[in-house]
């Protein structure tokens, strides 16, 4: 029975669905975290009589054919990246990304990922580095010397070295955009990687033309929305239940099949 | 003597088909731009035997066949999803889409670019304009789309999204994917469709109703097997007792 199949697709697909979902829900506290959906397509159809086919020999045609359809499948599960909320931390080196743009973070092999989680610190060696300890990229020394630093709208860092009046500019912070930023690879640890899919990227200063601008001392909530999350679980929940129900409905059918004629 | 058995049939083999159809509809809840069919049937008459030296008039019987799976087009809910790529129709039309088997429509207005700044389906189809395919570079920033699908970016207006309205919706087949192909060519939608961009067409499939469905098939294919059970019970009983009487 083709139902079973067909119904089967569809409790396999709520369950993508609900996974999806609580990934969403479980980085709803994740720094620069972009939340996921899950776009469906239906899957192939069996023509059985295809509309306008001739009906008699006096010219009347078919009005409307039966196609009969072979289930769901999921094809994509893409970000939604739009801007989360800022938060204030009162941390120096905390900054969030105000528009369009990721930083650049340097992978122990050499890569660069990409990131929206701007929550830095310094190593050792005073060099800029994520939580994971990946050098943002360009690197940027600050020097164990320096104090009050600052870091701007366009990502300039500078600091009051000692025995200087002036803040000293210590470099400049560079984000990179992709002409299709959906097609990022998640990497884990809030990274992306370019793909054939996201285009390369391109590279440039905060607050120059299409880039967002930075704001320090604060960081992007991701940007999940815990009412909306439980809706579409809701949703998600109720339609494998009705699927479920199909498979109890073609079972039953079964059962009275087989049972017609037990004599 | 076995019309009971060959009318309940007929009647089983459609009923299991019109699963087939409610299961298809179920699976696709949460498929955006999905439309929904729904089965009818037709009585089939079987021409009579003709003889005049029977007692009784031949009866004419009815089976059952299927007739069609009529696409529903109503409109599905229209979700907010606030991502500025997302498109709804409201009223009656179709996105045109790009394929390599030739133009195909779509009410799944779910876009995003491609790799090379095309602005394309999730499967990787460009959607048509009517301009043509529109590609973005980086340059262009932010893209936005008005209600008569009207495309613009920094750089300007960039064109106009193709929305194809079919006289009737019975002419359109689906090749899965959300996609439907016509034989038959549509017309411009014009003002009878609009578009609304960060929204989303949801599914068409109203739970409810295909649960009631569901509940209505698997009743009266219970009863069918319980008529033709029956049946069966019935000439083994006329057997018998003809057979006492020997």
């Amino acid at each position: 029975m083709r139902a079973l199949n067909t119904a089967a697709t569809g409790m396999m697909a709520q369950e993508l669905n609900v996974q999806v979902i609580s990934n969403n829900v479980a980085n709803m506290r994740t720094t620069g975290y972009k939340r996921q959906t899950v776009h469906f397509q239906d899957l192939l159809y069996e023509t059985l009589r295809r509309p306008g086919s001739p009906s008699s020999d006096q010219g009347t045609t078919v009005p409307a054919g039966v196609f009969i359809g072979s289930g769901v499948k999921s094809v994509a599960t893409p970000r939604i990246m739009t801007q989360g909320n800022l938060t204030p931390t009162e941390k120096s080196y905390d900054l969030a990304i105000r528009g369009d743009g990721f930083f650049r973070v340097q992978l122990p092999d050499g890569r660069t990922a990409y990131s929206r989680d701007g929550g830095f610190e310094l190593d050792a060696d005073g060099r800029l580095v994520t939580k994971e300890g990946y050098l943002v990229d360009p690197q940027i020394t600050v020097p164990n010397t320096a104090t009050a630093v600052s870091i701007n709208a366009q990502g300039v860092i500078s600091a009051t070295l000692p025995g200087q009046v002036q803040p000293q500019q210590l470099g400049q912070i560079q984000l990179a955009r992709f002409v299709n930023k959906v097609g990022l690879e998640s990497m884990g640890d809030n990274l992306f990687a370019e793909t054939q899919g996201s285009g390369p990227a391109l590279t440039g200063n905060p607050g120059a033309e299409g880039f967002g601008t930075l704001q320090q001392g604060y960081l992007e909530e991701a940007n999940v929305n815990s009412v909306s999350e439980i809706a579409s679980l809701i949703a998600a929940q109720r339609a494998y239940e009705l699927n479920a129900k199909v498979i109890t409905a073609a079972d039953q059918m079964l059962n009275a099949a087989g049972q017609a004629f037990r004599g | 003597m076995n019309n009971t058995l060959l009318i309940g049939l007929s009647r089983q083999v459609a009923l299991q088909r019109e699963l087939d159809v409610v299961a298809n509809n179920v699976a696709n809840v949460a498929t955006n731009g999905f439309k929904r069919r729904g089965a009818s049937f037709a009585e089939h008459v079987i021409p009579v035997a003709r003889g005049d030296h029977m007692t009784s008039a031949n009866r004419k019987l009815s089976f059952v066949v299927d007739q069609g799976t009529v696409l529903d087009i109503s409109a599905g809910s229209i979700e907010k999803t606030g991502n500025p790529l997302d498109v709804a129709i409201r009223g009656n039309g179709f996105f045109s889409v790009q394929t390599a088997q030739g133009e195909r429509y779509t009410r799944n207005g779910a876009l995003a670019l491609g790799p090379t700044g095309d602005l394309v389906t999730m499967d990787g189809h460009p959607i048509l304009s009517e301009q043509g395919v529109l590609n973005f570079t980086a340059a262009d920033g932010a893209i936005s789309i008005s209600g008569d699908g009207t495309v613009s970016t920094q750089q300007g207006v960039r064109g106009k999204l193709k929305l194809t309205r079919f006289a009737n919706p019975q002419v359109l087949e689906n090749i899965g994917q959300n996609l439907f192909s016509s034989a038959v060519a549509g017309e411009p939608a014009g003002a009878l469709a609009r578009v609304e961009s960060g929204a989303l067409e949801r599914s068409n499939v109203s739970a409810v109703a295909e649960t009631a469905r569901l509940v209505e098939i698997s009743r009266a294919y219970s009863s069918l097997a319980n008529l033709m059970q029956r049946g069966d019970e019935l000439r083994r009983s006329a057997l018998s007792r003809l057979a006492e009487t020997i």
